[in-house]
């Protein structure tokens, strides 16, 4: 996966263990990291049946929307001193991650489809982790 | 050429089981016909033959006996009968005693497994008891044995094991092959075949063990997670197993850190050593003295292959909340391990229930809460549920949760049971009161809701002479026909009765020579009517005379009237009496026409109102000559008969065009006057000839009055009092109208009282002269109250009572 050279937590303790910024910037680098396979995938896959290119289509908008949601919630984090403002931001997360991203041509498509899987579990095992740190009391 | 068949021949009986057999027979030559081949047996030394019960079950040229036809303590005489066209023939007779017969089948699924422990060999081989012919399972007890042999050998080696189905083989010799077979025997009987043969080779002591598998991998808590793998054959030595791994990007290989804590043939990684989002490559190596041999590998990454333990702490809260149903709360907790406060594990819920005798589970599935409601239970049953879990993403079920009972508790129902049984005893109390009332009152309340039919009360009949007399005669006794007058009285007999005031005679048309018109008017507008007019006849009559008279026999029937008269004393007595008062007259006209009635004034001869007092005779005379008649009441007088001269009928017959007149009763002083004008055709004389009274009382007066006060007045006068309803108290006034058919008439002292109560009860006719002729309803009379009415009851009949039955 073009994402395996991201030192990501690979388990629980390391995830409670990072610090939130760091957590932060990891989510949104991920996500960012996915955005050009996402529409790369979509392009050169027309053969596709029209519902599997629809689902890929669909899915792709979600990450997208993910990604804005979390910037969004980062922003108002940093805002209100949850986080630091350290780790430059989203700014930077997004930088590397369109980084990895353009170096995602040469996956098969079947490593393709295992990697997004992994990542975007990944993704959503931090993000809860994420959440029930800043907001305990929140059905955690 | 064709001839008879062959002889069959019996080839073998056996049974499987005792209680059942088969024999089979061999057919002879069939002579070039078709041949059909029946077996007949019979039992032990009896007499009787039976047919083979089944051709077909074991197949051709045999029969079959099943269990009802299966004596095992019989001896069967067998034989079988090979029959074509040409003739039979029959083989000789077996005699087949079932339990010497019997003979199982082979046991099958003969299956061969070595087994190594300690360096030694062991083979077990087991089998299953053979199959019943009808497919049921065999619970019969069978002894086994076995034998077996090298492959190369010749001799077999035999073995009893009893009643097992499985036997455990020592003394092998490694690296050799086996054959292995077994038979049955029940009790009674003789060995089975031998079973189809199995071959098994016994292994070598050396050789390396076989390949393991790892068979899965799981994760209770997406924390840690364990490998089983399944051995396989060990070569005949104690093997080793060693599970390594390695991780996606890394070359290292790693031993599996942990054999012991899952159980045998597993591997239990820890915290430390589980990585997410790597994929895990894993093997298992089988080492024996011989060699070592690697299981296939198995890639397992660890975030896929979560399967948490069931959910604990389920309990259940029944919630009864004000102004609503009550319901049921399920809470339960995630399993111990599971850590989602932190968020690194999220787990849905779902949970099944059932009612404790149902059959289907309902799945509900329930989502990330830890708690669920439950309204839609029946009360009083009980249920069972469970609840499992899953993670969120990726991963499997969990087991479900230990079964929970459910008791829904019936009170839900409490608020309607309390309100069946009030009403249940509110019922019982209302029904107990009810029974009890009827009980004690049965009668009243009868009476209360079927009232008894009165019978009739009716003064001033005869009942002697009811029970003697005619219906004709009480037809004419009744006289007073039309007394209650019908619109339609034409038909009665109108007897008119001229009520004549003592002074006045104006009553009697016909007595009015002069005004012969006018009775004829008066008449005519009487037509119709009987009603009242005649009718008063009876009644009228009756005022004290008749009270003197009132020995008098009952004026309906003139015969009675007779006889009354006789017993009384004489009718002459009576008459004289009657006419004697003079104050009794009861005019009489009869009107020849429509009605029986007499015209009064319409006799042809013009005659002076008659007593219309006839002979019981002349009565009825009257009464069927006149078209519709009702007899006018009827007037007695028979006695009178000598006296020719009142034909009455006769004339009533040939002058009939009138309805008759009524006569008023006028009632003088204090009776009812009226006058019977005695009708004669042929006589002219005064009508109020005293002796010519003769006439009949025809009223039987209900009261006791006597209904009709004659005052024989002569009077020409009289007609126009006829017009004059009420008026002149010269007329009879109806006092009340009795029974509807009655009138009472009042006496002149009672007039104004009478007159009132015209209303005629029945049919009146209403022509008669207006209320006049209501009036002369009335005046049928019965005497009003306060006039005398000692005659009794008996005595006077009111006609009009009578009168409508005459129609």
């Amino acid at each position: 996966c073009h994402t395996s050279g991201m030192l990501t937590p690979n388990g629980k303790e390391y995830a409670q263990k990072i610090p939130r910024e760091e957590l932060t910037h990891l989510i949104l680098k991920l996500l960012q990291a996915w955005k050009e396979p996402l529409s790369h995938f979509n392009q050169h896959h027309q053969e596709l049946p029209d519902d599997s290119l629809s689902k890929a289509k669909q899915i792709s908008n979600m990450v997208h929307e993910l990604k804005t949601g979390v910037e969004k919630v980062t922003e108002k984090m940093q805002s209100m001193g949850i986080i630091s403002n350290s780790l430059n931001g989203v700014a930077s997360s997004e930088a590397a991650g369109l980084s990895l991203g353009n170096e995602a041509d040469m996956m098969s498509d079947s490593d393709f489809i295992h990697c997004f899987r992994r990542d975007s579990n990944k993704v959503q095992s931090y993000l809860k982790i994420l959440k029930c740190r800043i907001m305990p009391e929140n059905s955690c | 050429g064709q001839s008879y068949p062959g002889k069959p021949k019996i080839i073998r009986c056996h049974s499987l089981e005792k209680e059942t057999f088969s024999c089979w027979w061999k057919p002879g030559s069939d002579g070039g016909l078709p041949t059909n081949y029946t077996l007949f047996y019979s039992k032990d030394s009896e007499e009787k033959i039976y047919e083979c019960p089944d051709y077909q079950t074991s197949g051709p040229n045999s029969c079959y006996f099943d269990k009802n036809h299966t004596n095992p303590r019989t001896t069967y005489n067998i034989t079988i009968t090979a029959t074509n066209d040409i003739g039979s023939n029959s083989s000789d007779p077996q005699y087949v005693d079932v339990t010497s017969i019997v003979r199982p089948d082979a046991p099958t699924n003969l299956s061969l497994e070595t087994q190594a422990s300690a360096n030694k060999m062991y083979l077990w081989v087991k089998w299953s008891p053979p199959p019943l012919d009808d497919g049921s399972s065999n619970s019969h007890v069978y002894h086994y044995e076995l034998r077996l042999k090298h492959e190369q050998k010749e001799e077999w080696e035999t073995i009893s094991v009893g009643v097992q189905t499985q036997y455990k083989v020592i003394r092998l010799q490694a690296g050799m092959k086996y054959i292995v077979q077994v038979r049955c025997m029940l009790d009674v009987g003789e060995w089975s075949e031998w079973s189809s043969e199995r071959c098994i080779q016994i292994p070598n002591g050396e050789s390396p063990p076989e390949k393991p598998t790892i068979i899965k991998c799981r994760s209770p808590e997406k924390e840690t997670f364990t490998c089983w793998w399944k051995p396989g054959s060990d070569g005949g030595h104690p093997t080793n197993y060693t599970l390594l791994y390695s991780k996606e990007g890394e070359e290292q290989v790693y031993e599996c850190p942990d054999y012991r804590t899952a159980g045998p043939n597993s591997c239990y990684f820890d915290k430390k050593h589980t990585s997410f989002w790597t994929i895990y490559n894993i093997t298992v190596r089988a080492t024996n003295e011989m060699g070592s041999n690697v299981s296939d590998p198995h890639y397992v990454d660890v975030t896929y292959i979560v399967q948490p333990d069931p959910p604990v702490n389920v309990t259940l809260e029944l919630k009864k909340p004000i102004n609503r149903k009550p319901y049921l709360v399920l809470t339960w907790s995630p399993p111990p391990l599971a850590d989602v406060r932190s968020g690194w594990l999220t787990l849905e819920y779902e949970l099944r229930l059932k009612p404790e005798e149902g059959e289907e589970w309902e799945t509900i599935f329930v989502g990330q809460q830890t708690q669920y409601k439950m309204f839609s239970l029946n009360p009083g049953k009980k249920y069972i549920v469970q609840i499992h879990c899953k993670p969120d993403h990726h991963g499997s079920w969990s087991e479900w949760s230990s079964e929970k009972y459910i008791q829904i508790p019936t009170d839900f129902r409490v608020k309607d049971m309390v309100v069946w049984i009030v009403v249940g005893v509110l019922s019982s109390l209302i029904c107990l009161i009810m029974s009890w009332t009827m009980v004690l009152k049965g009668y009243r309340m009868i009476a209360v809701i079927l009232p008894p039919v009165p019978g009739p009360k009716i003064k001033g009949i005869d009942t002697h002479l009811l029970e003697t007399g005619k219906s004709e005669e009480l037809l004419s006794a009744l006289g007073c026909h039309g007394f209650p007058p019908t619109s339609d009285c034409e038909e009665l007999l109108i007897e008119y009765l001229e009520v004549e005031d003592s002074e006045d005679q104006q009553l009697v048309p016909s007595h009015d020579n002069g005004h012969p018109t006018k009775n004829a008017k008066m008449i005519a507008k009487e037509t119709d009517s009987d009603s009242g007019r005649g009718s008063c006849d009876s009644p009228s009559l009756l005022s004290e005379k008749c009270r003197e008279c009132r020995t008098l026999p009952p004026i309906l029937q003139t015969p009675d009237v007779r006889d009354v008269q006789e017993n009384k004393g004489g009718k002459r007595s009576w008459e004289t009496q009657c006419v004697a008062s003079e104050e009794k007259i009861l005019l009489f006209n009869s009107e020849s026409t429509k009605s029986s009635t007499w015209p009064a004034a319409q006799l042809p001869n013009n005659q002076p109102p008659m007593f219309a007092y006839h002979s019981t005779t002349d009565a009825q005379k009257l009464t069927l000559s006149t078209t519709n008649v009702n007899i006018a009441p009827v007037l007695v007088g028979n006695e009178e008969k000598r006296q020719s001269q009142y034909p009455v009928t006769e004339t009533v017959h040939n002058d009939m065009e009138k309805q008759r007149e009524m006569e008023n009763l006028h009632s003088k002083t204090d009776q009812t006057t009226v006058q019977v004008k005695q009708k004669r055709s042929n006589d002219n004389s005064p009508f109020l000839h005293p002796k010519l009274m003769d006439y009949v009382e025809v009223h039987k007066v209900r009261q006791d009055e006597p209904a009709v006060l004659l005052k024989h007045k002569e009077n020409s006068g009289k007609t126009e009092k006829y017009t004059v309803p009420g008026t002149s108290k010269e007329y009879t006034k109806v006092s009340t109208v009795m029974d509807h058919n009655i009138l009472v008439l009042m006496p002149d002292s009672c007039i104004q009282h009478a007159s009132v109560s015209q209303e005629p009860a029945m049919e009146m006719s209403p022509n008669l002269q207006q209320g006049q002729a209501e009036k002369n309803m009335s005046y049928c009379l019965t005497a009003p109250s306060e006039c005398k009415r000692e005659t009794g009851g008996s005595e006077y009949l009111d006609p009009s009572s009578f009168m409508p039955s005459f129609k």
